[in-house]
């Protein structure tokens, strides 16, 4: 078996949106903090943020409650990854 | 070898669930599980291009319809996990079939064939699977003016059967699922992404086709999982 590697929650909201997007490592890379999600990426369905919450929940170890899920969370890259920092540390 | 797949068919209870057949005069043979609910659309396209590859390699496989899915006569409130268990195993013996090949969600249904030859790829929880759904529920319900949450639907499962993401869920198939581990089996090989950190026998390139918002098919790690499957066979 190959041993766990811990990833840094920034590189694990950058894997999720890849995988959810289609996108390549290229086109991920260029996500910035102010890169906006919701609204401007039409693919990002309520479908797609449920999947996202759980991988994240999953890649991260970490349990992400109701309450803590807005509108706000999904306006940028940067909060999310913001939020899944925040998470970690918890 | 002909790479087109056919339907043929697995007697379960008192009726016939199809399954799809690629190569079916190829010696060896392998039983492809699908993963569950909505994975199981996102990555039906990925499925038949593996079995396409397998062909190329001289297997035979077969993928086939869990009861209450795809062409199944069955309603899926009717179904439980338990069901899908003895389906696959029922499917296997049908088909004289000892190598198992299990996709996420589709892990959770081997339980019933512990001696069987198991390749399981990026195995899920059946809680992790019902809580992607639920989040669905949660964010229909806020939208339609209803605050619910993740404690309260899965309360509202216990009862009876709740609609989730399109698929009505009865109460025995929630239950089963949300305790549903990964089994543990004497002979199994995990294989999982590249940019998965989890303890895995073997990894794959690629990205994680059941995520994707829109579905989406990846020919080169198609052809991957198809040649991990065959070498694995041939151990």
């Amino acid at each position: 078996m190959h041993n766990k590697v811990d990833v840094t929650p920034e590189a694990a909201v950058r894997a999720v949106m890849r995988d959810i997007l289609g996108l390549s490592e290229e086109q991920v890379a260029e996500f910035t903090a102010e890169t906006e999600l919701f609204g401007a990426l039409p693919e990002l369905d309520s479908m797609a943020v449920a999947g996202l919450l759980t991988e994240l929940e999953d890649r991260l170890d970490i349990m992400i409650e109701d309450d803590e899920v807005d509108g706000e969370l999904f306006e940028t890259f940067g909060n999310l990854v913001a939020f899944a920092e925040m998470k970690v540390t918890e | 070898m002909t790479s087109v797949p056919a339907f043929v068919d697995y007697e379960f209870g008192d009726r016939k669930e199809l399954c799809l057949c690629a190569a079916s005069r190829a010696s060896r043979r392998v039983l492809l599980v699908p993963p569950l609910f909505d994975e199981m659309n996102r990555m039906r396209r990925m499925l038949v291009d593996v079995m396409q590859s397998l062909a190329c390699l001289q297997v035979c496989s077969f993928l086939p319809d869990l009861p209450g899915t795809n062409e199944s006569l069955v309603t899926l409130d009717q179904v439980s996990l338990a069901d899908w268990q003895d389906a696959i195993q029922a499917c296997a013996q049908q088909h004289d079939i000892s190598h198992i090949a299990s996709f996420r969600g589709g892990a959770l249904t081997i339980a019933a064939m512990p001696t069987a030859s198991h390749w399981i790829f990026s195995p899920a929880k059946g809680a992790t699977l019902l809580r992607t759904m639920l989040r669905t529920k949660v964010a229909a319900d806020r939208e339609a003016g209803r605050n619910t949450g993740l404690a309260e639907l899965a309360a509202q499962a216990e009862s009876g059967a709740i609609e989730l993401a399109g698929n009505i869920i009865g109460r025995e198939l929630f239950a089963q699922l949300n305790a549903a581990e990964i089994p543990e089996m004497e002979n199994r090989r995990i294989v999982r992404l590249e940019s998965d950190s989890k303890p895995a026998d073997g990894k794959i390139a690629g990205s994680a086709l059941w995520l994707r918002a829109e579905p989406d098919d990846d020919p080169a790690m198609s052809a991957a999982i198809a040649r991990d499957i065959a070498n694995w066979m041939m151990q």
